[in-house]
């Protein structure tokens, strides 16, 4: 399999190139453009009860694509985002990740997806109740509005809420509602995570809510 | 005239540096700045052409007031910066007698030698009415077009598929094949209208990475209310 | 204009679509940063000044909320993300050097450069009713401002012409003038086609989207108020 990422990043795009045999699993409405001749098949994303999990709490949708080359020469897909910004991969050997909602764009067959609670102030801040933890031997690939940035952390760092992507698991969060000082200069719902520990975080330069912020005054 | 496109793919103009004499044609709206030594005739034609695009344009941008405007470069030249709308990727094309089929709302400018026309109905009858329309444009010239999303081209050599609303535009030596999403897939799988196009033979599709519908649909229900 | 140096360590990243500006302050140094645009702060990093009702911000004129930060006990970090997707850049204005900006251009600047709002040759009408105003920069000190979409720097010589809606800042060097194009009143919607035309020497910052064609193409999507 040979992927490129092209366009990052304002507008990331992936295309892979699956040799005959090979799989790429990607979410719902991920596909762009893709050879003729390559198999899709629609999945439920997990069994049917943590998909419904999913979809209501964790954002992701119902259902998975897996695009599968059963022919006998490379053939290539093509696939997006629905809304613009970054994209970027992860090599995972064992370990795990946890994305937010909504970043988990396609994955090789040996990435297992689960969820993990997120706790009712990201719920409330609408950043959904769960976060995505993706582990096992494979590449995830995953994406969000703006441009992907990452951050090492060593002790606490405040973070707005709708600006983060990826946080490694032995990291803990705590999610902090609008309030005091944090509300009048975080942007978004004023919805603050203070990361602790030792670690890499990814977080996004922009932020959907941002762009609402920033935008309705002016509509 | 030479053109430069910076800020590709996410916010990307283009300068067309004219010679004295020199003539573009570019969309109404779509100027940005421009120095001074430049005479400008707006108009709801082409530059030269005969008939009138007056009806059929206006149709063709969705009723809005459609116009285009035509600069001239005095003596000393002229740059002029174009840019569109929505964020976005640009690219000059150099046409030398082909044709190609253009979704319109990616036209942004050419030069004199280019003609273009509305005739094209070759998706008419599967696409609902707010859908795209497309542009036939032939010629000898430059062509400069703008989509959402980057831009990147599909060498078509056998079949393949690509979803309509990320088509920017495609030789006019190519099959196609409209059809909406087969009963083996959910429909939630695709973009937009659910509608995929099959090209065939031998020519290049320019796809956009992204499409402009799908970003609404997430971004409109968050603002305030109309 | 000649380049200062600055008095903050920063970089920006991310150009020219979604750029992040991340300044890292030292120990006792103070920032002034646009309102809602933090992203990440370091847990040293305090509002310098609380305002009456304890807001914490400063209401400079029609609409620019600004904070105040210092770093204390330390040096300390923080990242900005303006709310618009788009470029940034910076620059070090000399003393009683001016700048116009574009007020939602504004992202952060040092103490010592004076922002104001309302000021003697202010002239209204430049951008059509979408809220728009310049704001008077003047140095010495740090100025950081963004654009929407990728911005563009020309040094004019002459004489330029730029859509209103496009203009982030320039320089006070520059006369500037009101107008239309085209004369085609009846074909422009939406306050299409009111350009300002700049004359003289100096330097023109401008972007490559505008507002209020961006507004225009979500309104379908936006949803409407329930009678």
């Amino acid at each position: 399999m040979k992927t490129s990422i092209e366009g990052r990043p304002a507008f990331a795009h992936f295309h892979v190139d699956l040799e005959p045999g090979e799989s790429i699993i990607s979410e719902s409405d991920a596909m762009a453009s893709m050879s003729a001749d390559l198999d899709m098949k629609a999945r439920f994303n997990g069994g049917f009860l943590s998909a419904l999990l999913k979809r209501f709490f964790g954002g992701e949708s119902l259902f998975v694509n897996e695009f599968t080359n059963n022919t006998s020469a490379t053939r290539r897909v093509t696939l997006v985002q629905s809304t613009p910004g970054d994209m970027s991969s992860m090599e995972l050997n064992g370990n795990s990740i946890c994305l937010q909602s909504g970043a988990y764009i396609a994955s090789t067959t040996g990435v297992k997806l689960g969820l993990k609670w997120a706790g009712f102030a990201s719920f409330i801040g609408r950043e959904g109740l769960f976060k995505l933890i993706a582990s096992g031997d494979g590449t995830v690939w995953y994406g969000a509005y703006g441009a992907l940035l990452e951050r090492v952390v060593d002790g606490e760092l405040i973070v707005d809420s709708s600006h983060l992507v990826i946080y490694e698991p032995q990291m803990t969060l705590k999610v902090q509602m609008a309030g005091g000082i944090f509300s009048s200069f975080f942007g978004g719902e004023g919805l603050v995570t203070r990361v602790n520990g030792k670690g890499k975080i990814t977080i996004q330069s922009r932020s959907l809510s941002g762009l609402k912020s920033w935008l309705n005054p002016r509509l | 005239m030479q053109t430069e496109i910076i800020h590709n793919p996410g916010s990307a103009a283009a300068r067309v540096h004219l010679e004295n004499g020199e003539t573009l044609t570019a969309e109404g709206g779509s100027m940005i700045a421009m120095s001074n030594d430049v005479t400008l005739e707006t108009t709801t034609k082409k530059k030269g052409s005969g008939g009138g695009l007056l009806k059929a344009a206006k149709r063709l941008f969705g009723g809005e007031s459609f116009f285009f405007n035509h600069y001239t470069a005095g003596t000393t030249g002229a740059d002029i910066w174009l840019a569109q709308t929505l964020p976005g990727d640009m690219m000059e094309m150099q046409l030398d007698g082909q044709t190609v089929i253009l979704q319109a709302g990616s036209f942004v400018a050419c030069s004199a030698g280019v003609d273009f026309d509305t005739g094209w109905q070759g998706f008419k009858n599967l696409l609902s009415k707010e859908s795209l329309f497309w542009l036939r444009v032939s010629g000898k010239g430059k062509l400069i077009l703008s989509s959402y999303g980057a831009i990147y081209p599909i060498q078509v050599n056998g079949e393949y598929i690509v979803d309509t609303g990320h088509i920017v535009g495609f030789d006019e030596t190519l099959n196609f094949k409209l059809s909406k999403a087969g009963k083996s897939w959910v429909s939630s799988i695709l973009g937009g209208e659910g509608l995929v196009c099959r090209f065939k033979g031998h020519g290049t599709v320019w796809c956009q990475s992204h499409n402009a519908p799908s970003f609404g649909k997430i971004l409109g229900p968050k603002l305030r209310p109309r | 204009m000649n380049p200062q140096p600055s008095e903050y360590e920063s970089r920006i990243e991310a150009r020219p679509d979604f750029s992040f500006l991340t300044v890292r302050l030292q120990s006792g140094q103070t920032i002034k940063v646009e309102a809602s645009a933090m992203a990440t702060m370091d847990t040293n990093l305090r509002m310098k000044t609380k305002m009456r009702g304890g807001l914490g911000r400063f209401l400079t004129g029609e609409s620019l909320f600004i904070n105040e930060f210092t770093a204390q006990n330390g040096p300390g970090e923080l990242g900005i993300a303006p709310g618009s997707p788009g470029d940034m850049d910076h620059i070090s204005l000399k003393e009683s050097e001016v700048l116009f900006l574009q007020n939602t251009a504004y992202v952060a600047s040092s103490p010592s450069v004076n922002l104001e709002t309302k000021w003697q040759g202010l002239v209204k009408g430049l951008f059509s009713g979408e809220s728009l105003f310049l704001v008077k920069c003047t140095g010495p000190g740090d100025l950081w401002f963004n654009t929407f979409g990728g911005m563009i720097t020309i040094d004019v010589n002459g004489s330029y012409t730029v859509d209103s809606g496009h203009i982030v800042a320039f320089s006070s060097s520059l006369e500037y003038r009101v107008g239309r194009i085209g004369g085609y009143k009846s074909l422009f919607f939406s306050g299409e086609g009111l350009v300002c035309h700049f004359s003289g020497t100096g330097r023109l910052w401008i972007q490559t989207r505008k507002i209020g064609a961006f507004a225009s193409w979500v309104f379908p999507f936006r949803p409407s108020k329930r009678k």
